[in-house]
Formats: C-alpha cells, sequence, structure tokens
C-alpha cells in the first residue's frame, strides 16, 4: 500500500538563513513525485525533515496522517531513503550491507532472506553480491543504495538525485526501475535532471529560495511546452503563494 | 530493538576489524604491556637475587632474609598496572576518535538514523562494541600476567581484581573518547580532546599549585587515578567500580545527547 | 575562528603532558605553566566566539528538543555526582587478595567489638595521607573504618600532624598512630597486628602483669643479639602486657598483681623458699610458663613441675622428618606441625602453620597432683622422632642414628595442665580457682632469631593468652605476604616474554596487515 503525505507550512532556517519557507504541499498514495529547484533551493532539506533526519522550524510533515515532528520512527518504518551520493559502508559486501541493513528494519529469519531475494533481483545485483561496495561503480551503488530502501517493502521511497554521474545507460536503467514503483508506492523523487523529473513524475514541485514556486502535472507540463520553459519562467522571479495544480 | 541493536553492533564490529587502526593499536598495547612487565619482572628477579644471595646475608633460613615488602605484588604487579593504565591511556583515543566522527565525516549517519535506529540504540551499540574491543585488548594482554600469577602463588583472583579495574578504567576512557568522537565529524580533533580530557583528569596535580588545599582535595576526588589504585592490590571497591560506571554513562549519555542535537540543528 | 579551541587542547594536551614527564625534576615547570595558561585561553576564546555565531536551534520544535536532550545531559550530572558522593561513604569492598591482607582478622575484629561501650574517650587511628607506605597502608586502614566502627578514623598530613601525634610523628616515619585523647601510640610498621595490638594497649585497662623469673641463669630478656630475647619482652608488651623482672621473689610471696610468671629455662637450681612460694602461687590458682632446653637442669624440673604432672627427663628429640630451615641444619631441629585441636594453645595451629625448634627437649606427663586435674600433651614432633637421652653427645652430632625400637608414640615437646582449686561452685560447676601451667620443652624458638619464624610467636602468645585468661585474644598474626620466591626464573621469564610479548604482537599486526590488504584489493 502506498503512502500519503502532507506537508503543511514547512519551514526551515539556520539563523539568518532561510532554507524552506512555509512550504506547503500535497503528496497523493502511488504517485511519483518529482521536487525540482537550483542548488539551495531546499530540496535536501525538505527531504531531510520528509525523513525525519532533521526537525522543521515551523510547521509539520504527515505521512499517512503521522507526523514526522512527533512520531518520526512510525513514519521511518513506512519509508525507505536512497540519498544523494549514496552513503553505504565500502567494507561490507553488498549482501552483508543488505543483511544489515534488513535487521535495522526488524527484518530476520526467512523474511529477511526473501527481502533481500528480491531486493537484489529488482536491482539486478545478482553478479555483484558478493563483491565489496567500495569497489562497486557508481551505477551499482546508487542500486545498492535503492536495494536498501527496498528491503522492508516501505509504501514510500525518497529518491535523492539517484542518477547524478551515471553513464546513460545506468540513467535509463535507474528511470526504468523507479518508474516501475508507479501505483505501488509513492515515491519522492528529487532531482536536478529536468527531463528526467518530466519523464517519470506524474507531478512536479519547482522550489525556489525555500519556497514553491509552481506545480504542474505532466499533462500540464507537455501542454505547456517542457518543464526547463516552466523552470526559468520561475525560477528567480517573485513567488507568489498559489502552487497547487 | 534488541535485533537491531545487535545488528548494529555486528556492523560495528565488522568495521572496526576491517581496519588496521585496530591490530596497530592492539599490537602497540600487548606488545608495550608486556615488554613493561617484562622489565618489572626483571627487576623484581634481580632484587631477590641480591637479598638471597650468601654474601648479603649468609644464605639459609632467616627471618629478615627478603623483607616482605619485597614480594611479587609490591615490585611487579604494582607498578606494571601504572603502566597498564597509561597505554590504556594512549591507544584507547586512537580507537574511538572514528567511531562516531567517520560516520559524520561519510554521512552514514543519517542512513542509520532515518532507517528507524533510535539514537540511543546507535550510542549504545557503538559504546558496547568499543568497550568489548577494550576488553579484548586486555585479554591479550592478560596472558603474561597470568602465566606469572600461576607461578607465584598471588592467586587468579588478584590477577581478576587488576584486570576488573583497567576494564573499568579503561570504558571509562573509552566512553570520554566516544563523546568527544559524537560531537564532531574531524577525527584528528576527536583525538585530540579525546586525549586531554582524560590526561586533565588523571590526577589534577598539575593544578595544585594554583588552588587551595581543599579544592584540590576535592579534585582529588574525581581524578582518574585517585580510584584506580585500590584495583592491583587486589581490591575491588564498589565506590570505585561506581565512579567509572559513571563516567561510562555520562560518556554514552553525551553521546546520545548530541546525536538528539544534531536533529534539533 | 574553529581552530582556536583545537589549538587549545593540543596546548593544554602538551603542558599536562610535559608536567607529567618533568613533574620530578621541577614541579610545574615555566613551559608546562605556559601552554596551560594559553591553552585555556585559547579554548575559552574559541567556546565564546563559537557561541557567538551559534545560530541557535530555530523553531519551536528544534528548542524543545534540545532543551529536552541537554536536560537530561544535565540530569545525568546531577544524578551521577550524587550517586558518587553518596558512593564515597560505601565501605562494601571485595578482598581478593591470596592471604587477605585487606580484610581485618577475626581476631582484630573481636578486639575492636570488646571496645564496643567502653569507657573513656574513643580510639582514633591517625593516618597520615601523605606518608610515604600511605597508599599502601590506605586499604588496611580502610578496612578498620568498615569493620571496626568502634575506632575513628583520621586523615592528617606530616606538615600538621594532630597534637598527640605530633611528637610521635617526627620521630619516626610512622603512617598510623592510634590516640586515646592525648595519648598516642606508635603503630610502628603499619601491620595490621602492630595496628591492633597499638588498639588493645590503648584499651586496657590494666594490662596484665607478666613477671619473669630471673636470677638462675634464665634467659636475657635485655639482650638484642640473636641469641638475645629482648624481642619476646617487646613482644608481650606490644600484645598489651605489663612485663616485669622478678628475682626471685623478695617479699616472701609472689606479688599479688602477678597474672603470669614465666621461667624461661632457669639454668640452675631455685632457692627452696623460692619453690615454695611458687608452689604456693600455683596452689593459689597462679599461672605459670616454663621454657626448658635439653641439657639444662634445675629443680624447677625436677621437683615442682614433676609434683605438678610434668616429667621432664633430660635428653634431646631427634626427628628424621625435619626440613633443612636453619642455616646449619641437623635432625635435631623439629617443625612441630603436630598439635592438639581442641588445646587453646595450640587450637590455631595446625599442619600449615608449623612452629620450629632449633632443639627440644622432651615433655612427658607424670601423675597429677589431684584427680581433678587436667594434664595434656598439646604439641608433638612427627612419627619418625625418637629421643636420645645422651644431650652433650647429641649436640656434637654423635648417636644420632636411629634406634631399633622406635617410641610408641611422638614425643611431645608441650604439654599444659588445669588445676582447679579452692570450693566448686554447684551452679556452674567450677572452683573458686583454676591453676595453669604450660611446659615447652626448648626456648630458642623464643629468641630473637627465631621468634618471628613461621608461627612460633603464635605459639608462644597462646599460652601466655591461655594462662592470662586472655585465650579469645588468640595470637594475631601479621597476614602472611605472597611468597617471597621467583615467580619464574630468569630463563623462563625470557623464554615466555618471547613467545609472549613478541610473538603475541606480531600475529596481531601480521592479521592486520592481511586485513588491510584485504582492504586494498
Amino acid at each position: 500500500m502506498s503512502a500519503r503525505i502532507e506537508a503543511q507550512s514547512v519551514s526551515k532556517r539556520f539563523g539568518p538563513v532561510v532554507a524552506l519557507d512555509a512550504l506547503s504541499l500535497e503528496i497523493a498514495p502511488g504517485e511519483i513525485f518529482g521536487l525540482i529547484g537550483p542548488n539551495g533551493a531546499g530540496k535536501t532539506t525538505f527531504i531531510r525533515i520528509l525523513t525525519g533526519y532533521r526537525l522543521a522550524s515551523q510547521g509539520d510533515v504527515r505521512v499517512d496522517g503521522i507526523s514526522v515532528t512527533t512520531d518520526r520512527f512510525r513514519v521511518q518504518a513506512k519509508l525507505g531513503y536512497a540519498c544523494e551520493q549514496p552513503k553505504l559502508y565500502g567494507d561490507h559486501t553488498v549482501d552483508a550491507f543488505l543483511r544489515f541493513m534488513g535487521q535495522v528494519r526488524g527484518l530476520s529469519g526467512a523474511r529477511l532472506r526473501a527481502a533481500i531475494g528480491l531486493s537484489v533481483e529488482r536491482m539486478g545485483l545478482e553478479p555483484v553480491r558478493r563483491r565489496r561496495i567500495s569497489v562497486l561503480s557508481k551505477g551499482f551503488r546508487q542500486r545498492v543504495a535503492l536495494a536498501q530502501a527496498l528491503l522492508h517493502d516501505p509504501s514510500l521511497l525518497v529518491v535523492d538525485e539517484p542518477t547524478v554521474g551515471l553513464d546513460p545507460a545506468q540513467q535509463i536503467e535507474l528511470r526504468r526501475i523507479i518508474a516501475g514503483f508507479r501505483g505501488t508506492h509513492t515515491v519522492v523523487l528529487c532531482t536536478h535532471q529536468l527531463h528526467e523529473a518530466q519523464m517519470i513524475c506524474d507531478r512536479v514541485a519547482l522550489l525556489d529560495r525555500g519556497r514553491l514556486a509552481a506545480i504542474a502535472t505532466a499533462e500540464q507540463l507537455r501542454a505547456d511546452g517542457s518543464l526547463e520553459a516552466l523552470f526559468l519562467a520561475r525560477v528567480g522571479q517573485p513567488i507568489h503563494s498559489e502552487g497547487a495544480a | 530493538m534488541i535485533g537491531r541493536v545487535v545488528a548494529l553492533a555486528r556492523k560495528e564490529l565488522r568495521q572496526l576489524f576491517a581496519s588496521p587502526i585496530a591490530y596497530v593499536v592492539g599490537t602497540a598495547y600487548v606488545a608495550l604491556t608486556g615488554i613493561y612487565f617484562f622489565q618489572h619482572l626483571v627487576s623484581y628477579n634481580q632484587l631477590l637475587f641480591v637479598y638471597q644471595s650468601e654474601g648479603l646475608t649468609g644464605g639459609g633460613f632467616d627471618q629478615g632474609t627478603v623483607p616482605s615488602q619485597i614480594n611479587v605484588l609490591n615490585e611487579v604487579f604494582v607498578p606494571s598496572a601504572d603502566d597498564f593504565g597509561l597505554f590504556l591511556l594512549v591507544v584507547l583515543p586512537l580507537v574511538t576518535m572514528r567511531v562516531f566522527a567517520e560516520e559524520r565525516a561519510n554521512g552514514t549517519d543519517e542512513l542509520l538514523l532515518t532507517s528507524g535506529l533510535r539514537p540511543w540504540e546507535v550510542a549504545f551499540a557503538k559504546h558496547g562494541v568499543t568497550y568489548l574491543f577494550v576488553l579484548l585488548l586486555l585479554a591479550a594482554s592478560a596472558i603474561y600476567p597470568a602465566v606469572v600469577v600461576a607461578r607465584a602463588g598471588l592467586g587468579f583472583e588478584h590477577l581478576f581484581a587488576l584486570y576488573v579495574g583497567q576494564l573499568c578504567y579503561g570504558c571509562a576512557i573509552a566512553s570520554i573518547g566516544l563523546a568527544c568522537s559524537s560531537f564532531t565529524s574531524s577525527q584528528i580533533v576527536a583525538a585530540v580532546i579525546g586525549y586531554a580530557i582524560p590526561f586533565v583528569m588523571l590526577d589534577f596535580a598539575w593544578l595544585s599549585n594554583a588552588v587551595s588545599e581543599e579544592v584540590a582535595g576535592r579534585l582529588k576526588e574525581i581524578a582518574l587515578l585517585s580510584h584506580y589504585g585500590t584495583f592491583p592490590r587486589g581490591v575491588i571497591e564498589l565506590s570505585h567500580v561506581t565512579y567509572f560506571a559513571s563516567i561510562v554513562f555520562l560518556g554514552w549519555l553525551a553521546s546520545l545527547t548530541s546525536l538528539e542535537l544534531g536533529r534539533a540543528r | 575562528m574553529a581552530f582556536l579551541p583545537a589549538a587549545g587542547l593540543v596546548m593544554i594536551l602538551v603542558g599536562v603532558a610535559s608536567y607529567y614527564a618533568t613533574r620530578s625534576l621541577h614541579g610545574l615547570s615555566a613551559f608546562s605553566g605556559a601552554n596551560l595558561g594559553l591553552g585555556v585561553l585559547l579554548v575559552i576564546a574559541g567556546a565564546a566566539a563559537q557561541l557567538k555565531s551559534f545560530r541557535g536551534f530555530s523553531g519551536a520544535a528544534s528548542r524543545r528538543v534540545a532543551l529536552r536532550a541537554l536536560a537530561i545531559l544535565a540530569a545525568g550530572f546531577v544524578g551521577v555526582i550524587a550517586l558518587n558522593f553518596w558512593a564515597s561513604h560505601w565501605t562494601a569492598r571485595v578482598d581478593l587478595t591470596a592471604d587477605r591482607l585487606y580484610t581485618l582478622s577475626d581476631q582484630s575484629r573481636q578486639i575492636c567489638a570488646e571496645l564496643r561501650g567502653g569507657a573513656g574517650a574513643p580510639i582514633e587511628l591517625v593516618f597520615f595521607e601523605d606518608a610515604l607506605l600511605a597508599k599502601d597502608v590506605r586499604l588496611l586502614v580502610d578496612a578498620y573504618a568498615g569493620d571496626c566502627p568502634e575506632v575513628q578514623i583520621r586523615d592528617a598530613s606530616r606538615k600538621e600532624p594532630p597534637a598527640g601525634a605530633r611528637e610521635i610523628y617526627t620521630s619516626t616515619a610512622t603512617t598510623v598512630v592510634a590516640c586515646r585523647g592525648d595519648v598516642c601510640d606508635p603503630v610502628g610498621y603499619p601491620s595490621e597486628r602492630n595496628i591492633t595490638s597499638a588498639i588493645l594497649r590503648l584499651a586496657s585497662a590494666r594490662a596484665p602483669r607478666v613477671y619473669f623469673l630471673v636470677g638462675h641463669g634464665e634467659v636475657d630478656l635485655a639482650s638484642q643479639a640473636d641469641a638475645g630475647y629482648s624481642g619476646l619482652a617487646s613482644l608481650l608488651r606490644d600484645q598489651g602486657f605489663d612485663v616485669q623482672a622478678m628475682v626471685g621473689p623478695a617479699t616472701g610471696e609472689m606479688p599479688s598483681d602477678a597474672d603470669v610468671v614465666i621461667a624461661a629455662a632457669p639454668e640452675r637450681d631455685l632457692l627452696p623458699e623460692e619453690l615454695a612460694i611458687l608452689d604456693r602461687y600455683l596452689e593459689g590458682g597462679g599461672r605459670l610458663l616454663a621454657l626448658t632446653e635439653p641439657g639444662l637442669r634445675s629443680n624447677l624440673y625436677s621437683d615442682l613441675l614433676l609434683r605438678f604432672g610434668f616429667a621432664l627427663e633430660d635428653g634431646v628429640i631427634v626427628d628424621e622428618a625435619t626440613s633443612p630451615l636453619l642455616k646449619d641444619p641437623s635432625p635435631l631441629n623439629l617443625l612441630i606441625h603436630l598439635f592438639a585441636p581442641y588445646s587453646p594453645v595450640t587450637r590455631t595451629l595446625s599442619r600449615r602453620t608449623m612452629v620450629l625448634m632449633p632443639t627440644a627437649r622432651p615433655v612427658a606427663l607424670a601423675r597429677k597432683p589431684q584427680p581433678d586435674d587436667r594434664l595434656e600433651r598439646v604439641a608433638f614432633a612427627s612419627g619418625r622422632a625418637w629421643i636420645v637421652g645422651d644431650v652433650a653427645a647429641a649436640l656434637a652430632r654423635r648417636g644420632l642414628e636411629r634406634p631399633d625400637a622406635a617410641p610408641e608414640v611422638e614425643p611431645a615437646v608441650v604439654a599444659t595442665g588445669s588445676y582447679p582449686r579452692g570450693d566448686v561452685d554447684p551452679a556452674t560447676e567450677t572452683a573458686e580457682r583454676e591453676a595453669r601451667v604450660v611446659v615447652i620443652g626448648d626456648r630458642d624458638f623464643a629468641s630473637n632469631h627465631l621468634l618471628d619464624a613461621l608461627y612460633n610467636r603464635d605459639l608462644l602468645l597462646n599460652a601466655v593468652r591461655w594462662l592470662a585468661s586472655d585465650e579469645a585474644r588468640l595470637a594475631l598474626t601479621d597476614k602472611a605476604w605472597t611468597p617471597n620466591q621467583d615467580p619464574l626464573t630468569l630463563q623462563q621469564t625470557v623464554a615466555y616474554f618471547y613467545f609472549l610479548a613478541f610473538a603475541l604482537p606480531e600475529a596481531l599486526l601480521l592479521l592486520g596487515i592481511y586485513a588491510w590488504w584485504r582492504q586494498r584489493a
């Protein structure tokens, strides 16, 4: 079952710096939702608040009605997170790492073995299963990151810049995998690749200077021309309060 | 909950022993303790030889041939225990400096803290594995003294008391180092602070000229060495065990606080 | 500005390390002090700069989480401080030394318990924390604090010793002084024996008086030579006895305050009047310790002691089972390890707590004066001992061959006698008074040379205490320190060293190299 996400006036300040400014949005279950924006727009900050790694200064994010601020562990049980430039334990083999993450997620015994098998199969990691993560290519590391995020079959998948540094073939493959989650998982995809967001996502939110500059569905994007046009039109402009499509 | 902690502890153990640091530290400690123990033992043998030689005392049975103060306890084990404590102080910050700081520097703390692990579980597992390492270190270094104890009739109970003291002392130093590591992403900074605090707390003798006697007395009550000295003599005092357990607890609490504060930033 | 605290910490570290490295030469040097001072300043400056640039915890939720975490940490600190303050008063401990060196013996505890409710100023142990032996003795003094609450412990400094202890302290390198009001007792070497003895001396309302017979060739109590017996007198004084020499009872009667009379191996006959006085003294419930020696002849042995049931035929005991413990060992040296287990004089002695007698005269039993009298042999040579009648030849190592007919019983070297005298109380069935005699067939075991050997002093003290009706306070014995023996020979030490102190680190290093290689590969 996929998750519903509601962000209500989420703000985050680091001293005088406003990283997020009253961001509100809703993500429907089963949706692949893209987050785009220039550097420093607040995408990663929002992701970190959503995953419970950081606290919002104001506002709250709810996943299936559960507040991340007050009940983050229940939210984390529902989500799988593959961070930007995957943070993995290089001295572990792929198998050992997935086993560790599965145990951390509360899996054990036959369930764990089955979950690892499924993740490995889904991410095409069989050829490298026994190899140490530090010797894997970037593409495979991204897959390992995704594989660990999927172990416990989360209803929400948060993926941050999954295709950065990958070669075209790897990018195509990874996009295909992510697109395959539509309907079964809610996916929040944070990316710099505009065309990628346009290809995969059902809806895209454009963030600029911590605020929601625009939200558009795939159809609207096709109708309006391209996400690039929207980006150029909205980024750097005064931000209006309307956002959701 | 237990499964998560155990999984994390195993991960920590794997990482610890995948790195050469653990082996280098273990080698250094075992070698240093062995060499210094050997030196004390040789000195003791020579002292006995001098007392028992014909030229000095006339040989044979004579009370006072070897004064009762000259014995394995005073001449070998107590000085060795002082040395062992110093070596622990030197090697342990090298082990603790990476425990939290490396995770933070690599960003893998984000992986851990977004996968349902409670901060206290993270702190508990990391501390626990480090204390286990201290125990392994001490176990490796105990072989030589154990051989001597078996011959000298000192009693393994006495050796046990000595090593309980070293375990308490080592865990306290490790705990301080872990707390320092949890507040920074730089292993070097963690090591420097991890050295500075225990050295400062050793016995505060360096402050004795600058403060009144009463203050010096109070400081002595919280100094590390004030609570360590009875263990090598074969006595385990509950108050001293409580002291070291308190430092271990505070170190764990400080690590936990650091993780919570990180989220609140 | 982030480098400031780091630099400061490095300077503090260097300052402290250099202090410890050189403090035996000149305490806190200028270099160490400068590093410490500057380091502290840099840390404070760096912390202030960090605080100034601290952006704070933005938002109510962040502040709440941060404050809760800090509050828990602060509570932890306070709790730990409180716990340790409380714990500092705990005396619970486990003494795991091989000989329980830091646990008070039953005798010490009993003596302490007897102080309870006593009149007069409390007894205080003044412990000099900065004395040379303080570290070693602290644990023992703490044992008194824990197990002997009737005695108070006071920590003091050499620089300002308390009034009563001042004079004593300045004349000795003492670690512990026992005081009662203004009266202080120098403990001497701070062992449990000496400390408890000092307590005993201060606690005794009236010290039992022990008279030594002199003037008949008895042992020289003033001589400090190896063959002298000054140690015997000192020992008894240490144990709370008032020791006096009695040159044959001059007044015609034994002094009325004579609790115990010791006849330490007279070599000549006593005057008839002296024998009569001793006889009346014993019949009146007196107490006598008689030491003898092979070859001595005196009417004390042939008349008085015979009348009281002790047959002291001249002779010397030869024992094949002896061990060569003396410088010039011979089969005349006896290692006494067979004792009557229920006699108050020997019940603390056993096969593991032996007595060494260089030569001993057999002590046999004769007819007891009255039917109700009790005579008992309480210490014996081994089953392989026999008696040689020609003492002079035996001492010259002649005629020591084992006879064909072995003695039926082991020769005794110590015997005791109890003689109830006067009317018997029907309620308690005890006599009005009871005389006691202990006869020991050797005097040299109590000489300066051998008094502290093995458990010789225990035998002597047990005998005197029993005679003084103080048998509950059996001999206080110092705990045996760990044996003074080579734990390993030098060759073994070197062999173990190469095997353990090099091989084990080498193995660890090789493992480390393998781990490093695996990581690289």
